[in-house]
């Protein structure tokens, strides 16, 4: 494998932070613009509004987990760390956002259909896809051998990702049976502004947080790689006295 | 979605949303921070005592 | 081809061997359809209209039980080391170690059918169309489940670990099995168990050959 100078520095800060701020604003702005200046929608009145925050963590979850599948790909058949540090990253970032997009969908269904929880296809999937890269996480930490650890993780981000088609088609079928009509994904062409102005603030955030979170895994993997030196008291007391 | 009529207010869901979204993201950016901050100190700690061994 | 034959063999006789185990596991399942049971109440027609997603249930925490032990023997005298040293493909392995398993699963399963035949009432006489859709549930679990019980096997906290990352991924086995299976039990008017059986097989499919793929960088050093 590589050697542990070959991981990432992790010496991104600058970019990273620039790169949250600027998500950071724009975030504010889009969302003032989705709660005050946008005008209620005509069924689903002031409710609608969730979804100027809704859509665009569902775009930016799923664009983080896609991300997590290539880097699971580029780490197995190209090699390299830094590519296991971004695909752990990407992972952390993409179930936090999975995370985020349940409780926001709950949000949205209990004044619009009186439940918590609709069994919506898209909704469902994505609490299984928590569970599924929750699970890959968790074996990350019972996994002490580097090289193992991120092989077995590639391995599962891969066949977890793949898996996401077949759950969300079944998903469908299933909740089809019972006529259930679901979470809307398009917006009408006038509430695009906002929309698209958040998206790309939670893209800015998001780019920034996997930046952030890969270089601490790089800084954790060297010393996992390139161990410290053992205490002075242990040094001394092979070599004998100092001075 | 059409004959469901109108839903009148809900802000208390809007807010709900918005808020737990606004404290998500910026918790999680806390918590890097605090992460990278006490990792690079490990980092730091662990260099200084390299060099007092060497020296 | 004659790899994975020799393989096979050996994971036969060492399924003759463990017979007692696969029976310990079957009462383990039976004894889960009696706490469903029990969990519902005596109420007849809620035991048969749910018996299907009963018998999946059992059937799913029981192959937890099966995968992990599977890889038991390997992982007892590191004879998974001993074997991957031998000019044998890795996926020949990964093969017949999964076709084993997807046999135990299936007998498992149909053992499974008359325990809730006469818990829940629930009897049939589609029972090839229930046989079939046990093989292709099982088989959908035994894929994933024998690469994750590949990995799980060599980590710590294995009990915990293989039905975390095994669950959500056989969601739409249990979906499509549990659909499947119930339509034949309480009648299919409109001809819809096709489209679940179709449904089973693309993810077998996907499964079989994508995790087979993978197996050798699992167990590589």
């Amino acid at each position: 494998m590589n050697r542990p100078s070959e991981i990432p520095s992790g010496a991104t800060r600058p970019a990273a932070f620039a790169f949250g701020a600027l998500g950071l604003v724009l975030l504010c702005v889009g969302s003032y613009w989705g709660l005050v200046v946008a005008p209620a929608e005509t069924y689903m009145g002031d409710v609608q509004r969730i979804m100027y925050v809704h859509v665009p963590t569902a775009w930016n979850a799923m664009l983080a987990l896609t991300f997590a599948f290539g880097c699971a790909l580029a780490f197995l058949f190209q090699g390299g760390w830094k590519w296991d540090c971004r695909l752990e990253a990407a992972m952390e970032v993409g179930v936090v956002l999975s995370m985020l997009l349940c409780a926001q969908g709950a949000l949205w269904a209990k004044p619009t259909w009186g439940v918590w929880w609709d069994w919506d296809p898209r909704l469902t999937t994505t609490a299984v896809l928590v569970f599924a890269f929750g699970g890959i996480l968790a074996l990350r930490t019972f996994v002490d051998d580097p090289v193992r650890r991120g092989t077995w993780s590639a391995v599962a981000a891969i066949v977890a990702y793949i898996d996401v088609p077949i759950v969300y088609f079944s998903v469908k079928w299933w909740n089809s049976l019972h006529q259930q009509p679901s979470t809307p994904a398009t917006v009408s062409s006038a509430f695009h502004l906002p929309l698209r102005i958040n998206a790309f603030g939670i893209l800015f955030l998001m780019i920034a947080f996997i930046t952030l979170r890969s270089s601490l895994a790089a800084l954790r993997l060297r010393g996992e790689l390139a161990p410290p030196l053992p205490e002075p008291a242990v040094t001394t007391a092979l070599a004998g006295t100092r001075g | 979605m059409s004959g469901m009529g109108v839903i009148e207010g809900g802000w208390e869901f809007v807010w709900a949303a918005y808020g737990i979204s606004a404290a998500v993201l910026l918790g999680y950016a806390a918590s890097l921070v605090a992460r990278l901050r006490s990792e690079r100190a490990r980092v730091r700690r662990e260099a200084s005592r390299g060099l007092e061994v060497s020296r | 081809m004659r790899e994975f034959l020799a393989a096979l063999r050996k994971e036969a006789l060492l399924q003759w061997r463990t017979r007692a185990q696969l029976a310990a596991i079957f009462m383990f399942g039976a004894s889960a359809l009696l706490l469903f049971s029990f969990a519902i109440g005596p109420d007849s027609a809620a035991l048969r209209q749910h018996s299907a997603g009963f018998l999946w249930l059992g059937l799913l925490l029981a192959s937890t039980l099966t995968l992990a032990e599977s890889f038991q023997n390997e992982m007892d005298e590191r004879a998974l080391e001993a074997l991957l040293l031998l000019p044998v493909r890795p996926t020949a392995l990964f093969y017949a170690k999964a076709v084993s398993n997807w046999a135990e699963l299936t007998l498992l399963g149909v053992g499974l059918v008359p325990i809730m035949v006469v818990l829940y009432d629930a009897g049939t006489d589609r029972v090839g169309g229930l046989v079939g859709v046990i093989l292709l549930g099982s088989a959908g679990l035994s894929a994933p489940g024998t690469l994750y019980a590949a990995m799980t096997s060599q980590a710590r906290a294995r009990q915990t670990l293989l039905p975390l990352l095994l669950f959500p991924l056989v969601v739409p086995v249990l979906l499509a099995s549990v659909r499947a299976s119930s339509l034949l039990i309480t009648g299919d008017p409109m001809g819809q168990v096709r489209s679940w059986v179709v449904l089973l097989a693309c993810f077998n499919a996907i499964h079989w050959s994508v995790c087979g793929l993978l197996f050798g960088r699992v167990v590589e050093d």
